[in-house]
């Protein structure tokens, strides 16, 4: 089972905190700094898990970590999750990112953070695996997103506008004209009328 | 040509957005969207936790504000709900804000709701008094038509949900196990298995159901019905025991590759769920022959197959070796797991080393041999630059200890005590220094 899912930046700000076990406020902000610290003390080429502190439960739990770019994804497990399928589910957890906000970076999970929680629930929820695969995760969410549109109503307009203009197969134009043939071709004027 | 169009359609939404359309005044409306980046930008371009928490603490008054005056609209509620989830993830208290929540997931719009149940989510605790008040609205939820509000329903049911009330919505998700939409029986399933943890005796009769979900045709319910299957055969093998044959045959079909692709992931058919069912198998053939010999074939089976070189499938291995070394042991088997158990600790691969090691204390008890065979790389671990690895190390060196080697396995424990500084981990050590202290009396640490 999943204790917790953390996620914070090289500075130890949390940018995603979700507890699939009780503990009171304080206990969940020191469990998030003391994770920090003892994450960051690892190099980028040693083992991906850690024993978990004094604080998140002891020697029963391990935290599993991956390090992207800026951000740090821990995810608290107990013994009965297997490490190497905890570390790919991070990967899937971030490709899924990747893929519903096109190229992640920091800035969009800080921003979109509940969009970010709406992922994750269709993950892991209350602490158990509940999806693998990625095309599954996003088609759960794309079916969240056109509701969304759907009820955005008169405002929402102009994105729809948008979106069906962006999906129209615009007829590519020649980027380059070749001239290194002698024997030139008359343009088709027809489609310039 | 192309790009003009594509610069265009980027710049349309803010043109858009700049002009002050019907409903609402635009000095209402345009910040809101932003409210939230703003607070942030705010945040970010502070230079001291100080000034954070006067920021924060301004925040949270607007905040307060917002959400109690009577003009404030759903919409508005919504944006306020994110800022305060934002707050209460930095620390900072955000009580009076529950009870909104709450009151967003029963009243709004569907995309109210979400934010309603994603605050609730996030803020309230099992035990907590405010949370009898959503009982309602998720009964009303659960039986509604529209399928992402029976999904939201069923996710809040699984991550909290007050025990006294689980008898209200129990036939409701019973129910939900027969849904003809695959995403609903799979939250179905999951959202009893929390009941299970929390209420094992309310749910004793819908067993039979489980079955069926593990029989289901659809490959995500049959997943999620094993974590309800590892848990009960974990508290009692010996009840499942004639549910054999159907885990060896799912995890025969899915090792030949008989899933859907979408569940490749890699290349590897299903990479989770296989590990799951060997869990499952270590369970049901420990210490019993009988129910062992049925695994045989298809742990072979994976043995073989799993020879890729990605990450899922060492886990797989490590499984698979794990199960080999816990059931009714056969000698081939025992052969293969041992070779694969060498390939692991050899890996230059850290994280790879980390689970021979760990398989090595798994196996000890059972082949004391395999320990000398590795011998040399053991004692290169000792002095790895990584603290995990040395600490597994010493965990395994713990296990074979005996007469000769005590002395210098105390002595190295030693030394590692003295570079720790983490106290859980000092505790551990000195508890088995002691340990092995008393076992060997005669000889001086």
């Amino acid at each position: 089972m999943i204790q917790a899912i953390l996620v914070f930046n090289n500075h130890g700000k949390p940018r995603l905190v979700r507890f699939y076990q009780r503990f009171p406020e304080e206990i969940q902000q020191q469990i998030v700094r003391e994770t920090f610290h003892l994450v960051l003390k690892r190099d980028d080429n040693i083992c991906n898990f850690l024993e978990g502190g004094s604080l998140i439960g002891g020697s029963d739990y391990k935290l599993i970590y991956r390090h992207y770019a800026t951000l740090y994804f821990v995810f608290c497990v107990d013994s009965s999750e297997s490490e190497l399928g905890i570390l790919d589910l991070i990967q899937v957890f971030v490709e899924t990112l990747d893929k519903c906000f096109e190229n992640v970076c920091e800035l969009d999970l800080i921003f979109h953070m509940d969009k970010v929680h709406y992922i994750l629930q269709e993950v892991v929820m209350g602490g158990m695996v509940l999806e693998t695969n990625m095309n599954e995760i996003v088609a759960q969410i794309e079916a969240q997103n056109r509701l969304e549109k759907s009820e955005g109503g008169l405002s929402a307009a102009p994105a729809r506008a948008v979106s069906a203009v962006k999906n129209i197969n615009l007829p590519e134009m020649p980027r380059s004209i070749n001239i290194g043939d002698l024997n030139i071709k008359v343009p088709n004027l027809s489609q310039l009328v | 040509m192309s790009d003009i169009v594509e610069k265009t359609l980027t710049a349309l939404p803010g043109l858009f957005l700049q002009t002050p359309g019907a409903g609402g005044p635009a000095a209402a409306r345009a910040p809101f969207s932003s409210r939230l980046g703003g607070l942030i930008r705010g945040i970010t371009a502070l230079t001291s936790k100080h000034e954070e928490e006067k920021l924060i603490h301004q925040e949270l008054s607007n905040l307060k504000a917002a959400v109690s005056a009577p003009t404030t609209t759903l919409k508005m509620m919504k944006e306020c709900m994110v800022r305060l989830i934002y707050c209460e993830m930095l620390g900072y208290d955000a009580s009076f804000g529950y009870i909104h929540a709450i009151k967003l997931a029963q009243q709004g719009n569907l995309l109210e709701k979400r934010v309603g149940y994603l605050a609730v989510s996030l803020f309230l605790h099992e035990s907590h008094e405010l949370l009898l008040l959503l009982v309602n609205t998720v009964v009303k939820d659960l039986q509604s038509t529209n399928l992402v509000e029976v999904c939201m329903a069923l996710t809040i049911v699984s991550q909290i949900f007050p025990q006294e009330m689980i008898p209200a919505v129990l036939p409701l998700i019973e129910d939900k196990l027969q849904h003809s939409k695959e995403i609903i029986r799979r939250k179905a399933v999951l959202a009893l298995y929390k009941f299970h943890l929390i209420a094992p005796n309310q749910v004793q009769h819908i067993h039979v159901k489980f079955r069926k979900a593990l029989c289901d045709r659809d490959v995500g319910v049959m997943a999620a019905s094993l974590h309800i299957y590892h848990r009960m055969i974990k508290e009692n093998s010996s009840g499942y025991k004639d549910l054999t044959g159907s885990f060896v045959t799912i995890l025969k079909q899915v090792v030949g590759g008989k899933l859907p692709v979408d569940f490749n992931y890699h290349s590897v058919p299903a990479p989770w769920l296989q590990i799951q069912l060997l869990r499952i198998l270590r369970l049901l053939g420990k210490d019993d022959q009988r129910t062992s010999e049925l695994m045989y074939d298809v742990l072979d089976e994976s043995l073989r197959r799993a020879e890729l070189n990605h990450n899922v499938t060492y886990a797989i291995l490590f499984e698979c070796v794990h199960t080999v070394y816990s059931i009714y042991p056969k000698s081939e088997l025992l052969e293969k797991a041992a070779k694969c158990i060498g390939k692991f600790v050899l890996s230059p691969k850290i994280n790879l080393k980390y689970l021979g090691l760990k398989a090595l204390t798994y196996v000890i008890q059972q082949d004391p041999t395999l320990a000398l065979q590795h011998q040399m790389t053991i004692i290169e671990c000792l002095d790895h630059p990584d603290p995990i690895i040395k600490r597994e190390t010493l965990e395994l060196l713990y296990r074979i200890t005996n007469a000769q080697n005590i002395t210098v396995i105390v002595q190295k424990m030693l030394e590692y005590l003295h570079q720790s500084k983490e106290e859980y981990i000092i505790v551990n050590l000195v508890g088995k220094i002691a340990e092995l202290a008393e076992k060997y009396p005669l000889f001086e640490p």
